[in-house]
């Protein structure tokens, strides 16, 4: 059989977080009652027009400005005209041949190494979103909920450049977490506030054209988009080893059934008559708002992920967790900046008990009074070997939430930790004395038995004594 | 009293001396309703009720000795494609036919704050698609001067309305002449304003990049004063003009010494009735005797114009009706299977013949594979057309056309053939697509009918044409004598 | 040639057939009224930076109470518009 390649191009649809829609003044929220936030203008009533909304303008720009795109200083909207019940105008009002962002690229990181992908991006364009179609059995109709009509949308249309589904896994992974730093989206796949159009063709190895590519439709999630690729380039590759040829067609993704299924062909494809939109002008964005917004393009996670691993020496996996989250990030650069303690302990300790508390009592950071100082100042006294590991567990629960530093509960718990031999020398022989059994599986050969004498000495020790000091001291018994 | 046939600036001026009270006033205008009304149908709806009750405020008011507004009291009467909170907004249409705007258009708040009265909506051609009214679903409004023949239109309810004193102004909507057309045809004055200078929130689109709101009224001084509360800048209505206005009625001199007034030869060829003509050089003479003088000049792209206006506005039409579909307001077709079925049976049902096929038009001319060859072609030559009304401003201040090609023709004359219906918008049609204000007066007679001349000028120029048609008014006396509607209808 | 029965298509209208014939001459002679537009070079203007669109602040007003949204709709039931069963 030949091998083949899978080509891939991706249109993601964000939902801006602003506070308005993107044409009217109702709130733009998630979960309200239905058709409750809802006026005269987003319900598409004869007489209203629309009123472009400056923030869609600016955040679509700022996504522009962090996916390298150039901004069109001056653009308009365009309808792109069809009937369908979700749409109440029967146009959606969004950009057709300018842009507001075109010519932009991402690189995606590939591997754990930290090689990266250059992917080309289109152009960035503004638009609204439609409302939603609720279906019950029950029911003979479908009723329709208006709220999400209006919504503010951007469309981030790739080149074709992806080869993989894990390369577009990647790919929609930093796009989200760009939307995320730049607070710009919620990014929350389950509401719908990011969703997906997949196109896929495939070609031999070595090919030099495109094969013909189809469009998938209805990808609901990031893993649903891994299975569709999958499947539809499997598809292709089934088709066209049968001696078929690929049609240009436009397919449902079914992530229940794991399959596509055709929605339409190429022939019946819409026309969306497009024309400018004469009931908004041009758009004008003024140097100083350009320069503005380039200025408040933070460091991507992508460009975190690989400084941590760079220059602080984390691995892959801690670097991308902490570069997700913009507060994270931040409170870990903070501390390690510090230069107190190694950059590692501080990411265990974040990504770890941290992040446990963080979510046990679903806050963020912001809302204990953790701050990098205490926690570097902790992470230096385990280094120090002045209080145990798990020593410092205790201290991170007791200062999370009070204003007390590190030292003070080492004070006021006596954690100290214990490394003098001649004191600890009492312990291990106790620990010896009530193990027999242990003592000799140690001795017939089960080495690991140490780890549970060790244990049995911190118990002993009320987790003062220092575990290193004390495993000398029992290899050095149990020798004897 | 016929307090019916007086103008609101006389109106008014009772009102504050006392020499009648806005209940008078509505109520004269009622009885004029009450005799003529059933020959004009200018009316779609009445707001009697209403009416009384915002005269009976500006009677307090009065008597609260508060200053009113030059407006407050004066009976208005609006088209009924302008969304009127709680009053049905048909647009004559079956697709609109119970239709309640849960809103009012920006001119109705405008209005309703100078305390002038609303006595009701009226009849137009369906959506505005129509000179003539006979496109309207539910009824024919039939001219005041001669009730065999048409009001013009769209806008031909709110022209027979004032011509008839069935109201003392009115709104109508403009997009390819519909205002300058009915008042032509009713012997009233109309003015199309400048694109962007008359808020459209609350009209429901025909042609977005074309439509404005404007004045109908008996008298040069009531159109300014109308139009000076219509106007200004809304931030409802992204393209209208941030620009603050003059007080145009206060600033009316009705002198045109010195002003140059341009003839454009492509405005009066073979298709210009001759007694038309006649008319309208007969006012010309008037207003060169006052100071004026005459330009000849040539606007050599006004015979594409037409087409232009028709692939630009159906274009938009297409989209903009779009909306129409049963599911949200309106009508719905009975028995339908499924929603394709639903759209095709509630629009088939719904829409008359001329609004299916100016949708079909810009349909088409929108589709893929014949945007540029039509929809972009005809953008193109509105530019060109822009830029002859620029030079052609260099050369005069003011220009003037007839409105119309012939007076108002008879009811059921043209309804067969739309080319020739359209035939009568070519003298207007320039205005729209050049964003430019129009104003039609009453010129004389063509065939003892009532001929309109077309004054226009370059943007926000509307008190030139104004002071224009003043100096005219002064020369001749009333423009608009109210009409009988009597005689055969 | 206009295909009626397609655009009718896209414009989600029906025609009767015997109207098919007047609907096509109709809209052809309007068309072909076109086809006299003297060639003009280059594109429309389709952008005026001169005058920038004037932008909305991005704060909250009111939305209309649902019973509004609502009562002009030909079916509602469950607080909303009720359509044929549709499912894309």
């Amino acid at each position: 059989m030949m091998k083949y390649e899978t080509v891939i191009g991706l249109e993601v649809h964000a939902e801006l977080n602003t506070q308005t829609k993107i044409y009217c003044g109702c709130q733009n929220h998630f979960g309200s009652e239905v058709n409750s936030n809802c006026c005269p203008i987003c319900t598409g009533m004869p007489g209203t027009l629309p009123t472009l909304n400056e923030k869609v303008v600016e955040y679509a720009a700022r996504m522009g400005y962090a996916l390298g795109c150039t901004i069109n200083p001056v653009c308009k909207m365009d309808r792109k005209n069809y009937f369908y019940p979700d749409l109440p105008k029967a146009y959606q009002i969004s950009q057709y041949d300018i842009p507001l962002c075109e010519k932009g690229h991402l690189d995606i990181i590939v591997d754990e190494a930290g090689h990266t992908k250059h992917i080309g991006i289109t152009r960035i364009h503004m638009e609204e979103d439609a409302g939603k179609l609720i279906h019950a059995d029950s029911f003979a109709g479908s009723l329709v909920d208006f709220n999400r009509c209006g919504v503010p949308l951007i469309e981030i249309v790739s080149e074709p450049d992806l080869r993989s589904s894990a390369e577009a896994k990647a790919y929609l992974d930093a796009i989200r977490s760009i939307l995320l730093y730049l607070d710009i989206s919620d990014g929350k796949m389950q509401e719908g506030s990011i969703r997906c159009d997949v196109n896929v063709s495939v070609r031999p190895v070595g090919a030099a054209e495109f094969g013909t590519r189809c469009e998938m439709k209805n990808v609901n999630s990031f893993s649903a988009v891994v299975r569709a690729i999958d499947y539809e380039a499997a598809r292709q590759v089934e088709v066209l080893e049968a001696g078929g040829t690929i049609l240009q067609e436009t397919r449902r993704w079914d992530d229940m059934a794991g399959k596509n299924f055709l929605l339409r062909s190429k022939e019946d494809a819409q026309d969306y008559r497009y024309f400018p939109e004469p009931d908004l002008g041009t758009i004008v964005v003024t140097e100083e708002q350009l320069a503005a917004w380039r200025a408040s393009i933070p460091e991507l996670p992508g460009a975190k992920l690989l400084r941590y691993m760079r220059d602080l020496g984390l691995p892959y996996f801690d670097a991308g967790l902490l570069s997700e989250s913009v507060e994270k990030a931040a409170f870990f650069e903070a501390a390690a900046a510090l230069g107190k303690c190694q950059p590692k302990s501080l990411s265990n300790w974040i990504l770890g008990d941290v992040s446990r508390i963080l979510n046990e009592q679903s806050c963020t950071l912001a809302d204990t009074s953790l701050t990098p100082e205490k926690l570097a100042a902790m992470a230096a006294l385990i280094e120090a070997g002045t209080i145990s590991n798990t020593a410092g567990k205790t201290v991170l629960e007791e200062m999370i939430f009070s204003d007390k530093t590190p030292d003070q509960v080492v004070r006021e718990k006596g954690l100290a930790q214990v490394s003098d031999a001649s004191a600890l020398e009492g312990i291990v022989a106790q620990v010896l004395g009530e193990s027999e059994k242990v003592v000799a599986d140690y001795r017939g050969g089960k080495t690991n038995a140490l780890g549970f004498l060790v244990g049995q000495c911190m118990k002993l020790s009320k987790g003062q004594g220092n575990p290193a000091v004390m495993r000398e001291l029992l290899l050095k018994a149990l020798e004897e | 009293m016929s307090l019916y046939k007086e103008t609101a600036a006389s109106l008014h001026q009772k009102l504050v001396e006392k020499q009648c009270s806005a209940r008078e006033i509505a109520q004269s205008v009622f009885d004029c309703m009450d005799e003529v009304e059933d020959r004009v149908g200018a009316y779609l709806s009445q707001n009697r009720q209403g009416a009384l009750a915002a005269a009976d405020k500006v009677d307090r008011q009065i008597a609260a000795g508060r200053d009113i507004h030059p407006l407050a009291g004066i009976p208005i009467a609006v088209k009924d494609n302008i969304c009127t909170q709680g009053m049905t907004t048909t647009c004559a249409s079956q697709m609109l036919y119970n239709f309640v705007p849960p809103y009012d258009a920006t001119v109705m708040g405008r209005l309703k704050g100078t305390g002038a009265v609303l006595t009701g909506k009226t009849n137009m051609d369906e959506f505005a698609m129509g000179s003539s009214c006979e496109n309207s679903h539910f009824q024919l409004t039939r001219n005041p001067h001669d009730l065999r023949r048409v009001p013009g239109g769209s806008s031909g309810g709110s022209a027979a309305a004032v011509a008839a004193g069935e109201a003392i102004l009115s709104l109508g909507s403009d997009t390819g002449g519909s205002i300058r057309q009915p008042a032509a045809c009713c012997g009233v004055i109309g003015l199309k304003p400048t694109y962007g200078s008359v808020s459209r929130y609350g009209l429901v689109a025909f042609a977005s990049s074309l439509d404005q709101i404007g004045p109908f009224g008996r008298s040069v001084a009531d159109v300014a004063a109308l139009y000076g509360v219509l106007c200004g800048a809304d931030p409802m209505d992204a393209p209208s003009a941030r620009r603050s206005y003059p007080d145009f009625a206060a600033l009316l001199k009705g002198d045109v010494t010195g002003l140059r007034i341009g003839i454009p030869r492509e405005y009066y060829g073979p298709g210009v009735d001759e007694q038309v003509r006649a008319a309208v050089h007969g006012a010309l003479a008037d207003l060169e005797r006052a100071g004026a003088s005459l330009v000849e000049l040539s606007l050599p792209s006004t015979d594409y114009a037409l087409s232009a206006y028709y692939i630009i506005s159906s274009a938009e039409a297409s989209s903009n009706l779009a909306r129409f579909d049963g599911v949200k307001y309106g009508y719905r077709a009975p028995d339908c299977d499924g929603l394709i079925d639903l759209y095709e049976k509630t629009r088939s049902q719904g829409f008359g013949d001329e609004v299916k096929r100016r949708i079909m038009l810009g349909t088409f001319v929108l589709s893929s594979g014949y945007y540029d060859a039509y929809y972009n072609r005809a953008k193109r030559l509105q530019d060109t057309i822009r830029g002859e009304f620029e030079e052609a401003f260099k050369l005069c201040d003011v220009i003037a056309t007839p409105t119309m090609p012939t007076p108002a023709f008879k009811i059921g004359e043209n309804v067969d053939d739309p080319l020739k219906m359209y035939a009568s918008d070519v003298c207007t049609v320039t205005v729209n697509i050049a964003g430019l204000p129009g104003m039609s007066i009453p010129c004389g007679t063509a065939h003892g009918l009532p001929a309109g001349m077309q004054l226009i000028g370059p943007k926000f120029s509307e008190q030139v044409l104004f002071d224009t048609a003043l100096t005219l008014e002064n020369i001749r006396g009333n423009l608009c004598p109210v009409a009988g509607a009597r005689g055969e209808g | 040639m206009i295909d009626v029965r397609h655009i009718a298509k896209l414009s989600r209208l029906s025609i009767e057939e015997e109207k098919l014939d007047k609907f096509q001459k109709e809209m052809q002679d309007m068309v072909d009224m076109v086809e006299h537009l003297p060639a003009l070079d280059g594109g429309a203007v389709q952008l005026d930076p001169a005058n920038p669109m004037e932008l909305r602040t991005d704060e909250v007003r009111p939305s209309l109470r649902r019973e509004k949204v609502l009562e002009n709709a030909p079916q509602t039931a469950a607080g909303c518009v009720v359509v044929p069963k549709t499912v894309e």
